[in-house]
């Protein structure tokens, strides 16, 4: 088949971009707001300010709940713009000066 | 509209319930701000131009959309750098806010061996998460990771060596003259044991502190440790 040379339509932000974008900031942090399977941020480390309600210490059990929960790009453009800043990752460009 | 059911309508749904359509999400304390160091062309590159600003966020999830969708350290060419440092602070010593103060750092020299990926997550993470520090300490300005030859080397930047600094006013803060010296040497302290903690460092290894003038006037950054843990 011939190749489509057709500029291809604006691609959408994802629904999970869309999410990241227009979710509010929790005011408090709220144990009882975690499904079950979830451990709440440690009561502990933001125990000494929570009355100011101030507080978001996370400690990194909780934080990493989060590494296979959210993994879409920051921005549409992020992925053109890492590649330009840091390169696709290959190590082809590794030097073996010091 | 008073008839308007706010338990209705403020339902808070986290990245957890619904990863696509979430409507809360989780504050950091700070913005942070990634940079990354280009490795220099080798053709006579000004450095200021290799040290490049990636993205700033304040969240949770943003954090993870950025380290989900860049290359581990373990990938990265020889001479680069991370660096995640609280948001109007440049990664480096000269800045205004950087030039009194000082890092701990530590050299993993058996770069096959250690789990620098893994490791470099941890330190980022207690530095968002607010955990290398007390509340009201004052002194974190970011954290780096180095790529080199040789070794890797993780370190984490104060904003003073413990002292009080010009300009730093007259409070128990960090470079405050309210601070008293034994105080200030044990906030820094603190920062080191907790860093040294996240890197899962057996007790004999030592990790070192100095001071970012000390460094740049021995025209190395293996000046004499001032602090060690």
């Amino acid at each position: 088949a011939p190749l489509n040379t057709k500029p291809v339509e604006a691609p959408q932000p994802s629904a999970a971009l869309q999410s990241l974008k227009s979710a509010r900031f929790l005011t408090a942090i709220n144990p009882a707001l975690y499904p079950s399977s979830i451990n709440s941020p440690n009561p502990a480390l933001n125990s000494a300010v929570a009355a100011k309600g101030k507080s978001f210490k996370y400690d990194s059990a909780f934080l990493m709940q989060f590494q296979k929960v959210f993994t879409e790009k920051p921005s549409m453009e992020f992925e053109s713009q890492i590649k330009a800043l840091i390169g696709d990752g290959d190590a082809g460009s590794a030097r073996s000066a010091s | 509209n008073s008839d308007k059911k706010p338990e209705a309508s403020e339902e808070q749904i986290t990245v957890f319930h619904d990863k696509d359509n979430f409507n809360v999400k989780h504050p950091l304390m700070h913005k942070w701000t990634l940079w990354f160091t280009k490795p220099p062309s080798g053709k006579g590159d000004n450095w200021n131009d290799l040290l490049k600003e990636v993205i700033t966020f304040n969240s949770v999830e943003e954090f993870w959309g950025v380290y989900n969708n860049i290359a581990p350290t373990s990938e990265l060419a020889l001479k680069s750098d991370y660096h995640l440092f609280k948001e109007g602070v440049r990664p480096e010593w000269e800045d205004v806010q950087n030039k009194h103060g000082g890092k701990w750092s530590y050299q993993f020299k058996n770069k096959h061996a250690v789990p620098i990926d893994e490791l470099w997550l941890q330190v980022m993470l207690a530095a968002i998460g607010e955990t290398l520090e007390e509340e009201g300490d004052g002194e974190l300005m970011g954290v780096v990771v180095n790529v080199r030859k040789g070794f890797y080397r993780v370190g984490v930047w104060t904003r003073t060596i413990g002292k009080s600094i010009p300009g730093g006013g007259d409070g128990d803060v960090a470079g405050g003259k309210g601070r008293s010296i034994e105080k200030g040497k044990d906030i820094l302290m603190n920062i080191g044991k907790k860093f040294k903690d996240v890197l899962k460092l057996p007790e004999g290894e030592v990790v070192e502190f100095s001071g970012h003038t000390d460094s740049a006037h021995s025209g190395s950054t293996r000046a004499k440790a001032k602090y060690t843990v």
